[in-house]
């Protein structure tokens, strides 16, 4: 009757627990090379787990940014470069046909010369790349610049702005010209609603008016304030209100009403781009695929958001499968180091497992100690492997980037058109703020992302030991004999 | 009660078969101290192997207690190994990297005995074993070969087995200490009714059992009997 007074329920777990740990420690040098072996492979799994989801989290940002808005330009239209043939109200009324379509808000973009280039010598208008192939049109204004063209412009446009006369050399000074834009709602190019920080906006903006907004800078450049006048190819302008875009370039330029635009530029029915809200993000696909068949793919592109953000999206996303695909192959390789140190211990362990199950071990007992074992060197691995991602995750993801969008950086600036690329020649082009939009993407490690990444490191050590484990149930007991 | 009803186990390599246990068949009631003697290769080991559930036998049965050991499954027979046999194994066999006392408790933990019990029938095994207290928290491969026999002794008894089954158990032993173990291994037949079977090669101690068995060319014969 001892045994029964002795027999209590079973506390296995804790005990094969116990011997599991102890196990993973019985030779410190192969502990010691496999947990640095596994934390290298779970550390740089961490990581591109980590940088993964930054991208993600950035790509998601973008699209966001870019939201719901699709750009129409005309086909091969730069820009205030480039050619093709323009878009017209008829364009604007197809568009806003075709279904899901919202809005559509058409623009038109002009380019102001500062009266005072003529007085210097300086060519009417200072040509950039491109010239003046594009749809967009220059006039003179009464307002100066508010920002230089600095060293870029000055290099950019020197080509046209020397001349020889009667045998002297003659050097002009560049100046940037001030973008205006005529357009039918009180948004800028990209859509998004305009910031007025002062004054009122225009009113009825499908009506002629010569109620103009101006940048901060631009109207603080020509001392200009809600309610003074300037002038657009002699006509007089009263400024109701002044905008931020939030960007030194953005803040150069002036806003119009469409008709207006359109009636200084001399082409009534022209406009520069449409700018078309779909209803949703899951129709923007479908709605940009129905827009560009309804347009033309010979006479209108269409793209969502600009150009340079769907080249940083791109990018992104090709980060984004090769982080992913590193994270899968790291954990492979975890899983791979833990299969074969386990089999290998297996092997090394074969007549003690022979006589644990000669002394009554069950197969499940033995199995789960060799899986617990697996995730005691796991645990290690995991641990120095979470720190390694902590310091490396940062600086895998900007290498990621970096290398991935160099080339799409490259021999870019001066912009993708459609809209008004940020300044012009010389004015550096939107890439300029989507090389920014990339350059920050910030990789740090989350709760979440860790609990994630660990899970899944956790599932292919299980895995990974699950083969030896079952081999330990083919070990026969009779091992224990051999070789006595 | 052991019985062993023409038992047969062979080996088959190329075109040759080899019998090592050969029609085996003898009885042994629930208290007998025995012994079979042979020489290297006579077949004991397998015949313990057998006895002891570890290999199958290709002919012939085991019975213990009137249960067929043939007809258990692989989670019966490590039921019986776990709850019906102590083994003494001739190489030890223990544990490495745990304790003399962590060892002894192992077959308890297999049979769910709480750690409290568990520990303190290990110590009181131990003790019966002559092992010094201060050795018993010792890693067993930190043991001298006859200390760890005695750990493999306790460890055999842990569970309270019906039958014990030792291959050489005193082979490792200095000569006082195996006859403490002999004393043991009797006293427990005597006192507890444990069966307790020992393989040797030591004429000497297999005089001292109550029933001596020969093992020869796979073939068991009884030499001598001394208790009914």
């Amino acid at each position: 009757m001892i045994r029964s007074r002795w027999i209590r329920p079973p506390g296995r777990i804790v005990n094969v627990v116990a011997r599991s740990i102890g196990n993973a420690f019985r030779n410190w040098i192969r502990t010691t090379a496999v947990v640095a072996v596994l934390a290298v492979a779970i550390g740089l799994a961490l990581a591109m787990l980590v940088s993964n989801q930054a991208v993600e989290s950035k790509v998601g940002e973008l699209n966001a940014s870019v939201g719901t808005v699709l750009t129409v330009n005309p086909a091969g239209g730069q820009g205030f470069d480039g050619g093709g043939e323009p878009l017209t109200s008829a364009t604007a009324k197809t568009a806003a046909a075709v279904p899901e379509v919202t809005s559509v808000v058409a623009t038109k973009q002009l380019r102001l010369s500062p009266a005072s280039s003529s007085s210097t010598g300086q060519a009417a208008v200072p040509g950039g790349p491109g010239g003046f192939g594009g749809q967009g049109t220059s006039v003179s204004t009464s307002l100066q610049p508010a920002v230089a063209a600095g060293t870029l412009g000055n290099r950019n446009n020197s080509g046209g702005q020397t001349s020889q006369y009667g045998g002297t050399a003659q050097t002009r000074t560049f100046q940037l010209p001030i973008t205006a834009t005529g357009t039918g709602a009180e948004v800028d190019s990209s859509g998004k609603a305009l910031n007025i920080t002062s004054g009122t906006g225009l009113g009825d903006y499908t009506a002629k008016s010569t109620k103009a907004l101006l940048g901060t800078t631009l109207a603080q450049k020509n001392n200009l304030t809600v309610g003074s006048t300037f002038t657009i190819d002699g006509t007089t302008y009263v400024v109701a209100g002044l905008f931020d875009a939030g960007t030194e370039f953005g803040n150069n330029a002036v806003y119009l009403t469409l008709p207006q635009a359109q009636a200084v530029a001399g082409t009534p029915d022209e406009v520069s781009s449409l700018v078309v809200t779909v209803n949703s993000m899951e129709n923007v696909d479908a709605t940009r695929t129905a827009l560009q068949t309804a347009l033309g793919s010979g006479k209108a592109d269409v793209t969502q958001g600009t150009r340079g953000l769907e080249t940083a999206v791109s990018s992104l996303k090709s980060v984004q499968n090769i982080s992913l695909i590193a994270f899968i192959a790291s954990l492979a390789t975890a899983g791979l180091v833990i299969l074969f140190i386990m089999i290998l211990l297996v092997r090394e362990r074969r007549r003690e497992i022979g006589v644990l199950k000669a002394i009554g071990a069950p197969n499940r007992t033995i199995g789960l100690q060799f899986v617990l074992e697996s995730l005691v060197l796991v645990v290690m691995g995991s641990v120095v492997g979470a720190m390694i991602a902590a310091f490396a995750s940062n600086g895998i993801a900007a290498a990621l980037v970096s290398s991935n969008t160099s080339s799409a950086s490259t021999g870019r600036a001066g912009g993708p058109g459609g809209g008004f690329p940020g300044g012009g020649p010389g004015g550096g082009g939107f890439l300029g703020g989507a090389g920014a939009l990339l350059s920050s993407v910030n990789a740090s490690v989350s709760p979440g992302v860790l609990g994630l990444g660990l899970a899944a490191v956790f599932a292919v050590a299980v895995l990974g030991s699950l083969v030896p484990a079952l081999l330990t149930a083919r070990i026969r007991p009779i091992e224990v004999l051999r070789g006595e | 009660m052991i019985e062993v009803k023409d038992l047969v186990r062979q080996f088959t390599s190329g075109d040759r078969t080899i019998k090592p246990v050969n029609g085996v068949s003898f009885t042994l009631e629930a208290g007998s101290f025995a012994s079979i003697v042979g020489k290297s290769g006579s077949g004991k080991s397998t015949l313990l192997s057998l006895l002891g559930a570890l290999d199958k036998p290709s002919g012939g049965d085991v019975l213990v207690d009137g249960v067929s050991l043939a007809s258990l499954s692989d989670a019966g027979r490590t039921a019986y190994r776990r709850k019906d046999i102590g083994f003494v194994f001739q190489q030890f066999n223990l544990v490495p990297n745990l304790s003399a006392l962590e060892n002894v408790m192992l077959p308890m933990e297999f049979a769910g005995v709480s750690r409290a019990a568990r520990k303190a029938r290990a110590q009181a095994l131990l003790e019966r074993v002559q092992l010094d207290a201060e050795k018993h928290g010792r890693k067993a491969n930190r043991l001298s070969g006859g200390e760890q026999q005695r750990v493999a002794i306790a460890r055999a008894l842990a569970n309270e087995p019906k039958l014990i089954l030792a291959d050489e158990p005193t082979g490792n032993l200095d000569e006082q200490t195996g006859e403490h173990i002999i004393a043991l291994l009797s006293s427990l037949a005597r006192e507890q009714g444990t069966t307790v079977l020992v393989v040797t090669h030591d004429r000497g101690l297999a005089r001292m059992t109550e029933r001596r068995f020969r093992l020869q060319q796979g073939r068991l014969e009884e030499e001598a009997r001394t208790r009914s």
